[in-house]
């Protein structure tokens, strides 16, 4: 396991690189680039020419990378962001903590009520219970997310005034913890479609699995539904479900883009946008690093998971 | 006589006070209630635009509304104060100085100090200025507002008369008019006390505040770098770290101010709490305890918070206006949900437009040469059917741009003329004006040149015979109203055969395009389309030198009329009134006039009172705001 982890950490270092070079490429053949977007619409050709100039944006986009990555790996310096007048580092972790609770709340609620729900579905296959909640799965599936909160402030916060029509505006993990009120609406909005799509996986790898042949032979020696549903099959039925809690890990870092902008909650999706739509170079690069970092650590884990929850799995040396 | 005098004078304040027809009628002006000591009032920033500089001498990067009208004058205030009531015109009672007094044919100001004090003690003096001008002077290119030739370009010498006066004598004969608006605006008086290069520094140890006009640059940029790193940004090394943002509210140095307020708390997303400066010595003093800036994600989460009560002066995004007006200073009536707030339009001080690129090579080469003949500028204008879109896409909250002036908010410098619109909507006019000067008008296709030539009724200098009305525009995406002006404008066009191709990009993309090139290949814009023209400020007096005049700047399109430039240089040096300029610019279209949409939709609590009329300059002045029951 120790070499499978070795190499896979080998392997990241090179997709990081090459998911960096790629952006830094395309960041930097938008028309105006950076300066324009710095300076704005009055920039004069001398100000755009020095201010190219101090970030190095006159040189050989080779020499701009190599500097950029030699500042990440020596001093973990991402650069520096002119919009929020920051450096990269320092925006980013001021926002990761917020998305943080924010996104890995609505998973584990959502993981919490789906594996259930999923397994109903299975217990009750074919009944009013299973046609309810599939429908239901659907309804909030194939709902946006932004109609999803709108809706629920508009019913919730504005006319039951029962809960906030704002996320926590707190800066750290306690002070947004510390307002669970204001938690309940961003949290349920991000949860319902993760729980219609966990559930809907939940279910259908339930029902395979119970078909499997170690299944019929507990059931042969004795088992009973509860057993065999909990102890035997559950095990493996839940496979599934964490490959795509893998491949969360990069959204619980990237952030959920809608949700924060309508429950006014600044995070990691919101910033990413922001980048984007600022031609904020340096900060499209941080949040692609730290996104790339995810996705690859999200990926990690799921292959240790599966080793963990299903012993025949071993990774070759 | 005396109590005559003071009846005259408060017949003139309250005549000088009171605005034209913007204020609404109904509370949160200056309705009834009980006035209210203390308080905090709660103000709602536009998404994207939360402040992120305190040093109020900035490069173009920190150059914003936000950061200055709306976060560093609270704190610091400019030696002469823009925006009267609902007028862009100088405020005498919020300058810090008289008015300037201009002597030998315009070359030499005297400015005399008001006693305004610094809350360390200090007194606001004219060394305080020459501390702002040498740095100007030092650090010319990390100035926004600085253009070759100008300040500080323009001053042969500043002295210190005495604390309380100080003398510029000028390089040439100077428009009071516009030295005042556009020149002496930029300055803001910076206390002694930041005249240092390190933290702890004794105050003037930097050299630069006491140093004789333009003598030490080498000092003022040591204390200009300083106290831009102090303020987050490292001009010799912009990539290295810093975390000064979190210590706005606690560094000593930006706890010295002389405006009514002073900052208590801040964050880097943009939550800004202010405490009222108990040793302001301006007048009106804050009656409100504090003042309290929020940020929003989106006009949605902003409008939420509106409803949830949680801001007292924020802002109804566009989309939720629910009933279109007649008069666009006067709303037709507040969102249903919005019941305890009052509905105020706010229209900044700025034009809309978007350039033609008169040096392009695109259109086969042809589309420089056809936009510099005016008859085709004309026609392309009189398809542009301001009022329409104004009426169907901005609900009526807009205004038409007519010329190079701001007809709205009302003013004294629009002429008869840009009021009365030179190029009203006419499709006859349009084809007449192409159809008689050789091209043949396809309308819904594309109109062809057929009579190449320069006499009266051909096409013009250097239009060959077959080039094409077919132009590329680009405008910035993100706003359905633009894009469907856009492709309204476009479809009026075609009615002339205007074939217009329009394209989408990103407002730093687009205004990336809209350079100014030398004709090339890569000169092959046509039109772009950033979708907010031009703010006049800190150049409040509208003589547009830096967008119309031959090389200026941020002349996008290339124009270049040598009329154009003679009057604008006659509106900078003598005491002509603008309007020979602007009418000329007017109906010479150096660009495409477009409708300016409503900067804002303000909502102010019915509670809140004295915040109208608003500001034109979008500066904020909470001092004048209280709470009534």
């Amino acid at each position: 396991m120790i070499g499978f982890i070795f190499r896979r950490f080998l392997q990241a270092i090179v997709v990081i690189v090459g998911v960096l070079l790629i952006v830094f490429i395309l960041a930097h053949i938008i028309p105006g680039g950076a300066a324009r977007a710095a300076l704005g619409p009055r920039a004069t050709k001398v100000q755009i020419a020095q201010f190219n100039h101090l970030n190095h944006y006159d040189q050989p986009l080779v020499k701009q990378f190599w500097l950029y990555i030699d500042g990440l790996v020596t001093s973990f310096n991402l650069g520096y962001s002119y919009h929020w007048n920051q450096g990269v580092t320092q925006v980013i972790l001021a926002r990761l903590p917020k998305t943080l609770v924010l996104v890995g709340m609505g998973t584990l609620v959502a993981v919490i009520v789906a594996v259930p729900l999923g397994i109903l579905q299975v217990v009750r296959r074919n009944k009013p219970v299973d046609y309810v909640l599939t429908s239901l799965s659907f309804v909030f599936y194939a709902m946006p997310v932004f109609l999803l909160g709108a809706l629920l402030i508009l019913y919730f916060s504005f006319d039951l005034h029962w809960f906030s029509s704002e996320a926590p505006q707190g800066a750290t993990v306690l002070s947004i913890l510390s307002q669970p009120r204001s938690l309940v609406l961003p949290v349920f909005t991000l949860a319902a479609l993760t729980i219609a799509s966990f559930s809907r996986y939940m279910r259908s790898s339930m029902m395979e699995t119970l078909t499997e042949d170690y299944v019929r032979t507990a059931r042969a020696k004795g088992a009973g539904p509860r057993r065999v549903l909990y102890v035997h099959a559950l095990r493996n039925a839940v496979i599934p479900i964490i490959t795509l809690l893998g491949l969360s890990i990069p959204a619980i870092v990237g952030g959920a883009l809608v949700t924060e902008a309508l429950f006014n909650y600044p995070g990691m999706g919101l910033l990413a946008y922001q980048a984007i739509t600022n031609t904020d170079i340096p900060l499209l690069l941080g949040t692609t690093f730290f996104a790339t970092l995810a996705t690859i650590a999200g990926s990690l884990l799921a292959d240790i998971l599966y080793a963990a929850v299903d012993p025949r799995i071993r990774y070759a040396k | 006589m005396l109590a005559l005098s003071v009846i005259v004078a408060a017949l003139l304040l309250a005549a000088c006070s009171s605005s034209p027809s913007s204020s609404p009628t109904t509370a949160a002006g200056s309705g009834s209630g009980t006035k209210v000591a203390g308080g905090t009032a709660t103000w709602a920033e536009a998404p994207n635009t939360e402040p992120n500089y305190i040093f109020p001498f900035m490069s173009l990067a920190y150059f914003s509304v936000a950061n200055i009208n709306q976060f560093q004058f609270l704190m610091y205030r400019p030696l002469y104060w823009f925006g009267n009531g609902a007028q862009p015109t100088l405020n005498p009672s919020l300058s810090l100085a008289d008015a300037p007094v201009y002597s030998n044919n315009n070359t030499t100001v005297v400015v005399k100090m008001k006693p305004y004090k610094w809350s360390n003690g200090e007194t606001v003096t004219a060394q305080d200025v020459l501390f702002w001008v040498n740095m100007m002077h030092s650090d010319k290119a990390n100035w926004a507002a600085y253009a070759p030739g100008f300040i500080p370009d323009d001053v042969k010498t500043l002295t210190v008369d005495s604390p309380t006066q100080l003398t510029f004598t000028l390089t040439a004969s100077v428009n009071p008019y516009w030295f005042t608006y556009n020149e002496l605006s930029q300055i803001t008086p910076l206390p002694i006390a930041w005249d240092i290069t390190s933290t702890g520094g004794s105050a003037g140890s930097g050299g630069c505040s006491a140093a004789a006009f333009g003598t030490q640059d080498a000092k003022c940029d040591a204390v200009y770098t300083f106290l831009s790193k102090e303020s987050g940004y490292d001009p010799a090394n912009p990539k290295a770290s810093n975390n000064s943002l979190a210590t706005y509210a606690t560094n000593p140095i930006w706890q010295i101010v002389d405006g009514p307020w002073k900052l208590s708390s801040f964050d880097a997303s943009g939550n800004a709490s202010f405490l009222s400066n108990p040793s302001y010595s301006g007048s009106p003093k804050p009656t409100l305890a504090k003042f309290t800036e929020l940020p929003f994600t989106t006009d949605d989460a902003e409008y939420n918070a509106l409803v949830g009560g949680k801001i007292n002066f924020g802002y109804l995004p566009l989309q939720d206006v629910t009933k279109p007006t007649t008069n666009p200073l006067v709303p037709a009536g507040n969102n249903p949900r919005l019941s305890t707030f009052t509905l105020a339009p706010l229209y900044t001080w700025s034009i809309n437009y978007f350039p033609e690129n008169f040096n392009s090579t695109g259109d086969g080469g042809n589309a420089g040469v056809i936009w510099k003949q005016l008859y085709v500028r004309q026609a392309f204008q009189d398809l542009v059917d301001q009022p329409l879109y104004i009426n169907k896409i901005d609900h009526g909250y807009g205004v038409p741009t007519y010329g190079p002036v701001p007809v709205t908010p009302a003013n004294p410098f629009s002429s008869s003329l840009e009021k009365n619109n030179p190029y009203p909507y006419s499709l006859t006019k349009a084809k007449s004006l192409l159809s008689t000067h050789g091209w043949k008008v396809v309308p819904g296709g594309t109109t062809t040149c057929t009579s190449p030539g320069t006499g009266a009724t051909q096409c013009g200098k250097g239009v060959p015979s077959g080039a094409k009305l077919a132009f590329n525009l680009q405008f910035a995406s993100g706003n359905a109203s633009q894009e469907q002006l856009m492709n309204t404008e476009k479809s009026s066009w075609a009615q002339a055969g205007f074939n217009i191709t329009l394209s989408q990009g990103s407002f730093d993309t687009v205004i990336g395009n809209a350079t100014a090139c030398t004709p090339s290949a890569s000169c092959s814009w046509e039109l772009e389309n950033w979708g907010a023209g031009w703010v006049y400020a800190p150049d409040y007096y509208p003589t547009g030198e830096e967008i119309f005049s031959t090389g200026a700047g941020s002349n996008s399109g290339s124009y270049s009329d040598a009329t154009n430039d003679h009057l604008t240089v006659q509106t900078n040096t003598t005491n002509t009134s603008l309007t020979a300029w602007e009418n000329y610019l007017a109906q010479q279209l150096p660009v495409v006039w477009q409708p300016n949409t409503v900067t804002a939709m303000s909502e102010i609590q019915n509670t809140l009172h004295g915040v109208l009329p608003q500001d034109p300059l979008w500066s904020l002045n909470p001092e004048n705001w209280y709470f009534v029951k």
